[in-house]
């Protein structure tokens, strides 16, 4: 009893629901702010994504006439809870180890592809015509990104399992024991093709630039969202915030969970890990180029990522 | 099993109203997956009766008129407007305003130019680079806002010269800003010619060939990228053209980015005009000083605005008012080569084809 009890406050509280929330759109008010300032413009207030989402959840849902209603107004649902359960997956170094019975690297794998889904369902059931354009390249960019995500997963997967003597372990809370105690995959010259995938993975999974084309505003107007107004849009600002948060600390797991055993310096080091991340991962990147075409983006995923991935995989394996 | 008919294309609306376009039009896409099949372009959303308001003003209140039909060739219309009410009356425009009318003109170029280069920097999805291009324009606005007190109507002309003087502080002034802009601009060429992202989207996007350009009877910047060497500045001076070294910029790629090079480099050579024109201004008053009556006649004169020839039709008769004024707008001839560059063009680069036209809705549809 006890233990579904914590799985329910992992997932509601921390480092789920409230606690990755608020992180998310905290992280999303400074990427804005440092973007701004950045291109010499003043920017929004730190506290804009939380304005936001407030002013939405008084706002009043449009369903347009061609949409398919219940589809359009409960599939953004499915996403927000797929990514509160993500989130409480996800080990944070001497802070919070996910019971044994949920955290798994298989299971988070497949949550992370429920937003993806949810905003290609969601974009064809507004029936705009740009839902529909979202949807496809929704479903290409997927198609491309899946494949290298599997493989890296299972490089890190078989290079804990190995080192522990078996064969491969998908369970989170080894890959990180196994890191803290024979140093982290980001300085073991094997894994470093799987963190170059992992480098281009994320990008096109949190929809920024190079990769944000299916809601590429100044082409389809942010194709599946196009329709979506008030709390609903809401719950889409809400899942895209907690995914920011469950991407970023999973890459922190697979590849660097390296943090002093104490539990407040663990905590610290993690969100340090988090800005960093954020700030060099996220917003420069997104500053610093322009946004590809589908079919250039399915190339080049089909090409270096894919190939990294694969090379990363057959490193580990032989090696 | 159903046997649904599942239609191989679908249409998509793109405007009237839409983040990518700057101004109300309306094209009816239809779709195969992301390549454009067919495309219905639909125009007049913006039509304001400017053609039959001028007719109910004189000839001195239709300078002023003149300037708003369009903001960012605000220039190029009250003069050749004034162009033509001179070629009747047969007014000679003093020296000294035949070179601020080119300095107005040019000044203008500069920031029509850059501002629609940025705008396609914008529709790449690069939003840094077009933050940083929207401020080295700016740096030509505060310029127009210094010496004209306005940004975008700067008000310079009017029948018999120009409205404005230069002295030695503002010539001074000007020749800095320009030093400016155009240490920014020979970096921006050189960006556009090696940043991936930007060479990635626009090279081979949005061709218009030889042929289909001469078809369409492009004008401009267009026709200048597609590999048709035409410049009214050059092929019939106006202002004081005939005494610049005017350079015209042709590519023959005839793609978005060569549009967006042809822009750049013309920002560069517009540069060099403006500091020879500053060098040799000339003395003596800027304006005939004086409000003759125009007498009855009629006259077609051209300008080269930025985005292309703009021809101008006004037929006076014994009333202060002009009998009938018909304009022909750079846009309206660029417009139909829409359909050869959004042939087979992909969903995504449709916005971006249609600003490398820099298309300008309220002269075409005034």
């Amino acid at each position: 009893m006890s233990n579904q009890i914590a799985i329910l406050l992992a997932v509601l509280l921390f480092p789920g629901g409230v606690f990755a929330l608020a992180f998310g759109l905290a992280m999303k008010g400074v990427d804005r702010r440092v973007a701004a300032r950045l291109q010499s413009r003043v920017g929004p207030p730190l506290l804009q994504p939380f304005f936001d989402i407030i002013k939405l959840g008084f706002k009043r849902t449009m369903v347009p006439a061609a949409a398919n209603e219940t589809v359009f107004l409960y599939t953004p649902l499915v996403g927000v809870v797929s990514m509160l359960i993500a989130a409480a997956l996800v080990p944070i170094t001497s802070v919070y180890a996910p019971d044994a019975a949920i955290g798994n690297l298989l299971v988070l794998l497949y949550l992370l592809m429920i937003p993806g889904i949810v905003l290609m369902i969601a974009g064809s059931a507004s029936g705009s015509p740009y839902g529909a354009i979202g949807f496809s390249r929704e479903m290409a960019l997927m198609i491309a990104y899946e494949g290298p995500l599997v493989l890296i997963a299972a490089a890190v997967a078989i290079r804990t399992g190995m080192g522990m003597g078996g064969w491969a372990t998908f369970s989170l809370n080894d890959i990180v024991a196994y890191q803290q105690a024979h140093g982290s995959f980001l300085f073991d010259p094997v894994m470093w093709p799987a963190v170059a995938a992992f480098c281009f993975f994320y990008p096109a999974n949190l929809g920024i630039v190079p990769f944000d084309i299916p809601e590429a505003e100044t082409e389809v107007l942010e194709g599946p969202l196009l329709e979506y107004s008030g709390p609903v849009l809401a719950l889409f600002k809400i899942m895209s915030a907690l995914k920011k948060v469950v991407v970023l600390s999973l890459g922190i797991v697979l590849f660097f969970p390296a943090a002093p055993a104490n539990l407040a310096a663990g905590f610290l080091v993690w969100l340090i890990k988090m800005a960093v991340l954020m700030l060099v991962g996220i917003t420069a990147v997104r500053l610093s180029m322009g946004r590809m075409r589908i079919d250039q983006a399915f190339v080049f995923f089909l090409k270096w990522p894919l190939l990294l991935a694969v090379a990363s995989l057959a490193v580990v394996v032989v090696v | 099993m159903s046997t649904h008919n599942v239609p191989e294309t679908f249409s998509i609306p793109v405007g009237p109203l839409h983040v990518a376009l700057e101004e109300p039009m309306y094209f009816k896409i239809d779709v195969k997956g992301e390549t454009v099949s067919h495309i219905d372009i639909n125009a007049g959303h913006a039509h304001r009766g400017i053609e039959y308001l001028t007719t109910k003003r004189t000839m001195y209140q239709n300078v002023v008129l003149t300037e708003r039909i369009c903001s960012l060739c605000s220039n190029s219309h009250p003069q050749t407007f004034a162009m033509a009410a001179e070629k009747i009356a047969g007014i000679e425009v003093p020296e000294r305003g035949i070179y601020l009318r080119t300095v107005a003109d040019e000044m203008k170029r500069v920031t029509s130019h850059l501002f629609n280069v940025a705008l396609l920097v914008h529709l790449v999805g690069y939003e840094t680079y077009f933050m940083h291009m929207m401020q080295v324009r700016e740096i030509g606005q505060d310029m127009l806002e210094s010496i004209f007190g306005n940004r975008q109507d700067i008000g310079a002309m009017c029948i018999g010269g120009v409205r404005y003087d230069l002295d030695d502080k503002s010539i001074a002034y000007i020749k800095g800003a320009l030093d400016k802009i155009e240490a920014e601009t020979k970096d921006i060429i050189k960006t556009f010619k090696t940043n991936g992202s930007i060479l990635r989207r626009t090279k081979g996007v949005g061709v218009l060939t030889h042929a289909d350009a001469i078809t369409c009877g492009v004008v401009g910047p267009v026709a200048r990228a597609s590999g048709i060497d035409y410049d009214v500045r050059r092929e019939a001076p106006y202002a004081a053209y005939d005494r610049l070294p005017l350079v015209v910029h042709s590519l023959t790629d005839g793609d978005v980015w060569s549009r967006a090079m042809v822009r750049l480099e013309e920002i560069l050579t517009s540069i060099d005009l403006l500091r020879v024109c500053l060098r040799d201004l000339p003395g003596g008053p800027v304006n005939i000083n004086d409000r003759p009556d125009i007498p009855p006649g009629q006259a077609v004169t051209r300008s080269e605005a930025p985005r292309g020839e703009v021809i101008y039709y006004l037929r006076t008769n014994d009333t202060p008012q002009p009998e009938r004024v018909k304009w022909r707008v750079p846009t309206f001839m660029n417009w139909d080569s829409l359909r050869f560059m959004l042939q087979d063009a992909k969903v995504a680069d449709v916005a971006m084809i249609v600003n490398s036209i820099d298309p300008c809705l309220s002269c075409t549809e005034r």
